[in-house]
C-alpha cells in the first residue's frame, strides 16, 4: 500500500506495470499450454484471470496490454490452426468471443479498482478532516478552560471572603463577650480568659486560611512564558466586546506594533486586564455626560512594557487612588474588593508596578508595567 | 402566667461562630441552644418559653430561607434573626417579607444582635401571652350552654336585651338571666370586656 504512495517516475511505473502484466499473462499461458494436452478444447479461462489481475493492479492501460498479449498468444497457440497466426473460419467466432470477453474483463476490473481507490481516498480525506477538527476543538477547549479560570476568579474571591469572614465574625463576637464578662461585678475572669483563648484560636484559623490561599496562588504562579502583550489585550477586548456593546461602551485600543515580549503567566495577565477592564466598565455605569469609552493602550521603553486602561467613568481622587488597592475595599453593592488587590500582587510577582491616577477630563487611569527583561529570565 | 426562661436557638454550621454567639449571649445572661444544622434543630426538644432563632443564611443542605418556609409550614412561629456573610438585597427582602426580625451582616455588632434578639423574644412573648389568653377564653366559652352562647354572640354586637329576646323568642327577663350567667362564666367585668374577649376568640390570620 505504502509503495503506491512513494514518488515514482512515470517510466519506471510503466516498466513495472508492463512487467507484472507479462508475468500474469505468462502465468496463464504456461498452465494453459500444459492443459491443452488434456482437454479437447482450448482452455482459455486463465487468460481472463491474467487480464483482470493486470487491470486491477496496473489500471486500464495494463489491462489493455494484457488483452493484447493474451490475444496474440491465444491466436498463435490455441486457435486452430495451432502454431500459426492464421485463423480457420470455424474458429473466427470463437476467437472474437475471446477478445470481447477479455476486453470486458479488463474494463470491469479496472473500473472496480478505480471506484475502490476513489472510496479509499474519500475515507482518507475524511480522516484527515476529522483529526484537524479534533485538534481545533481541543485548542478551543484549552482556551475556554483558561477563560473560565479567569472568570471563576470572582467566585474564588467570594469563597475566600466567606472563609475569612467566619473566624472574623467569631473574633468580633468573642471580643464583645469579653467586654461583658469584664464589666460584670465582680468581673468574671475565668470566662474572660476562656474567651481570649477562643479569640486566639479563631485568629489563628483566619491566618491559616490566608496561608492556604497563598500556597494555592503560589502553586499556580510559575507558568511564565514569553508573551506578546498586544495579543493578550486583543484577546480580552474581543472577549469583552459583546458585554461592552450591551452596556453602551466603546472599547478602543491604541497599541504599538512589535512590542518586546514579556515573560509572564498568561492566565494571570488576563486576570489583571480583565479586572481593570471590568472595573472601568463598572465605573461608567452611571456616566451620562461623557461618551462611554474604554481605552487600552500599550507602549514600551528599554526597560518596561506599559499597559494603560482608561475610562470616562466616575473617576478617582488622589486620596482614593491608593485606597482602591486595599483588600476588600469596594463601593459596589455586590463587590468583593479583591480585584485590584489581587491584580497588584500579580503584577508585583512579575516585578512590575500597578497604580491608579485620576484622568484630567474625568474618569480613571490604571497603569501597569512589566519588565522586558525580568531578573529570573534566562534570556 | 409564669414566664419560663427565654431560649435563643442558634443554627450555624460553623462551630466557632456558634460558640462565639453563645458566649456573648451567656455573658449578657441569656441562654443559647446550639445546632450545627436544621435537622439537629428539628430533632431536639424545644423548651416551653419565649424563644427566637438566630439562623445562618448559608447552610449546607437546606438554606436558611428554605428553613424559614419549613418552619412556617410546620406552624412554628418562632421569630427569626438571619445572619449572613454577604448582603444580598433580594434575599434580604424575601426574608423580611416572610416575617424575619432582622438581617445581620457578619461580622455583626453586639448592640445589633442583642437588640434583634430582644425584639424577637418580646414578639414571641406577646404571641405566647395572646395564645395563652385565647386558650383560657376558649375553655371558658366551652362552659357556656348553647343558649348562653347565642345570647353572648348577640350581646357583643351591641343589641339590648329586648332586641335579643325578640330575635331568640325569649322574654326579656330570661335574656337578662342568661346574660348575667355569660358575664359570670366568662369572668367579664363589663360589656366592653366581653366584647374584647369575643374579638380575641375570632380566628385571625397569623402574623
Ligand atoms: N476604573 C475605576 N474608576 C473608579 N473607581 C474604581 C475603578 N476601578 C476600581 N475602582 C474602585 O475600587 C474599588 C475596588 O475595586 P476592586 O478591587 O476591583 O473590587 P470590586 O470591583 O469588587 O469592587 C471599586 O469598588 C471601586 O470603588
Ligand atoms: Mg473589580
Amino acid at each position: 500500500m505504502q509503495t503506491d504512495v512513494l514518488p515514482e517516475g512515470p517510466i519506471r511505473s510503466l516498466i513495472r506495470h508492463c512487467g507484472f502484466t507479462l508475468l500474469f499473462v505468462m502465468a496463464a499461458f504456461v498452465p494453459t499450454l500444459l492443459l491443452q494436452r488434456l482437454f479437447p478444447y482450448p482452455f482459455l479461462f486463465l487468460f481472463f484471470g491474467a487480464v483482470m489481475a493486470s487491470a486491477w493492479f496496473g489500471g486500464t492501460a495494463a489491462g489493455l496490454f494484457a488483452v493484447l498479449l493474451s490475444t496474440v498468444l491465444v491466436e498463435y497457440f490455441f486457435v486452430p490452426p495451432f502454431y500459426s497466426f492464421s485463423i480457420s473460419t470455424t474458429a473466427e467466432a470463437y476467437f472474437a468471443a475471446f477478445v470481447a470477453c477479455a476486453l470486458a474483463a479488463s474494463w470491469v476490473s479496472s473500473a472496480k479498482k478505480k471506484s475502490e481507490v476513489a472510496l479509499k481516498e474519500a475515507l482518507d480525506q475524511l480522516e484527515v478532516r476529522v483529526s484537524e477538527r479534533t485538534a481545533e476543538l481541543m485548542k478551543t477547549q484549552t482556551e475556554l478552560a483558561h477563560l473560565s479560570q479567569v472568570l471563576s476568579m470572582g467566585e474564588l474571591t467570594s469563597s475566600i471572603a466567606h472563609e475569612i469572614n467566619q473566624p472574623l465574625t467569631a473574633v468580633v463576637t468573642h471580643g464583645h463577650a469579653c467586654i461583658e464578662w469584664l464589666s460584670a461585678s465582680p468581673p468574671n475572669l475565668e470566662k474572660t480568659r476562656q474567651t481570649v483563648e477562643r479569640i486566639i484560636q479563631d485568629g489563628t484559623r483566619a491566618g491559616a486560611v490566608l496561608s492556604r490561599i497563598r500556597a494555592l496562588v503560589k502553586k499556580e504562579a510559575p507558568a511564565k512564558t514569553w508573551l506578546d502583550v498586544n495579543e493578550v489585550i486583543h484577546e480580552l477586548t474581543t472577549f469583552l466586546r459583546d458585554e461592552a456593546v450591551r452596556r453602551g461602551i466603546a472599547i478602543r485600543t491604541d497599541l504599538v506594533p512589535g512590542l518586546p515580549k514579556v515573560k509572564a503567566d498568561r492566565v494571570q495577565l488576563q486576570q489583571v486586564l480583565l479586572n481593570l477592564m471590568m472595573n472601568g466598565m463598572d465605573a461608567m455605569a452611571e456616566t451620562t455626560n461623557f461618551p462611554k469609552e474604554l481605552l487600552i493602550s500599550a507602549r514600551a521603553n528599554e526597560a518596561d512594557v506599559m499597559v494603560r486602561v482608561e475610562d470616562t467613568g466616575v473617576g478617582l481622587n488622589a486620596e482614593t487612588a491608593e485606597k482602591v488597592f486595599q483588600p476588600f475595599f469596594t463601593t459596589k453593592p455586590h463587590g468583593i474588593g479583591m480585584g485590584l488587590s489581587i491584580s497588584r500582587s500579580i503584577v508585583e510577582a512579575h516585578e512590575g508596578r500597578l497604580w491608579a491616577t485620576p484622568r484630567s477630563s474625568g474618569g480613571a487611569i490604571f497603569e501597569f508595567t512589566l519588565p522586558v527583561r525580568p531578573r529570573d529570565s534566562d534570556g | 402566667m409564669a414566664d419560663a426562661r427565654p431560649t435563643i436557638f442558634v443554627v450555624d454550621d460553623d462551630a466557632s461562630v456558634r460558640d462565639a454567639i453563645s458566649n456573648l449571649l451567656e455573658a449578657v445572661g441569656l441562654r443559647a441552644k446550639l445546632f450545627a444544622s436544621t435537622e439537629e434543630f428539628w430533632k431536639a426538644p424545644r423548651p416551653n418559653g419565649p424563644s427566637c432563632l438566630v439562623l445562618d443564611v448559608r447552610l449546607p443542605g437546606v438554606s436558611g430561607l428554605e428553613f424559614q418556609e419549613q418552619l412556617a409550614k410546620a406552624n412554628l412561629s418562632i421569630p427569626i434573626i438571619f445572619i449572613t456573610a454577604h448582603g444580598d438585597v433580594p434575599m434580604t427582602s424575601r426574608a423580611m417579607k416572610a416575617g424575619a426580625i432582622e438581617f445581620l451582616m457578619k461580622p455583626f455588632q453586639k448592640e445589633d444582635l442583642l437588640a434583634a434578639v430582644h425584639h424577637g423574644l418580646d414578639r414571641d412573648r406577646i404571641r405566647r401571652e395572646e395564645q395563652a389568653e385565647v386558650s383560657i377564653l376558649q375553655s371558658r366559652v366551652e362552659q357556656l350552654t348553647s343558649r348562653e352562647r347565642e345570647v353572648m354572640d348577640l350581646v357583643v354586637t351591641g343589641l339590648i336585651n329586648k332586641q335579643i329576646g325578640a330575635q331568640l323568642g325569649l322574654s326579656e327577663v330570661t335574656v337578662k338571666i342568661h346574660r348575667s350567667r355569660v358575664m359570670q362564666k366568662m369572668e367579664a367585668a363589663s360589656l366592653a370586656d366581653l366584647v374584647r374577649m369575643s374579638d380575641k376568640l375570632k380566628p385571625r390570620p397569623r402574623r
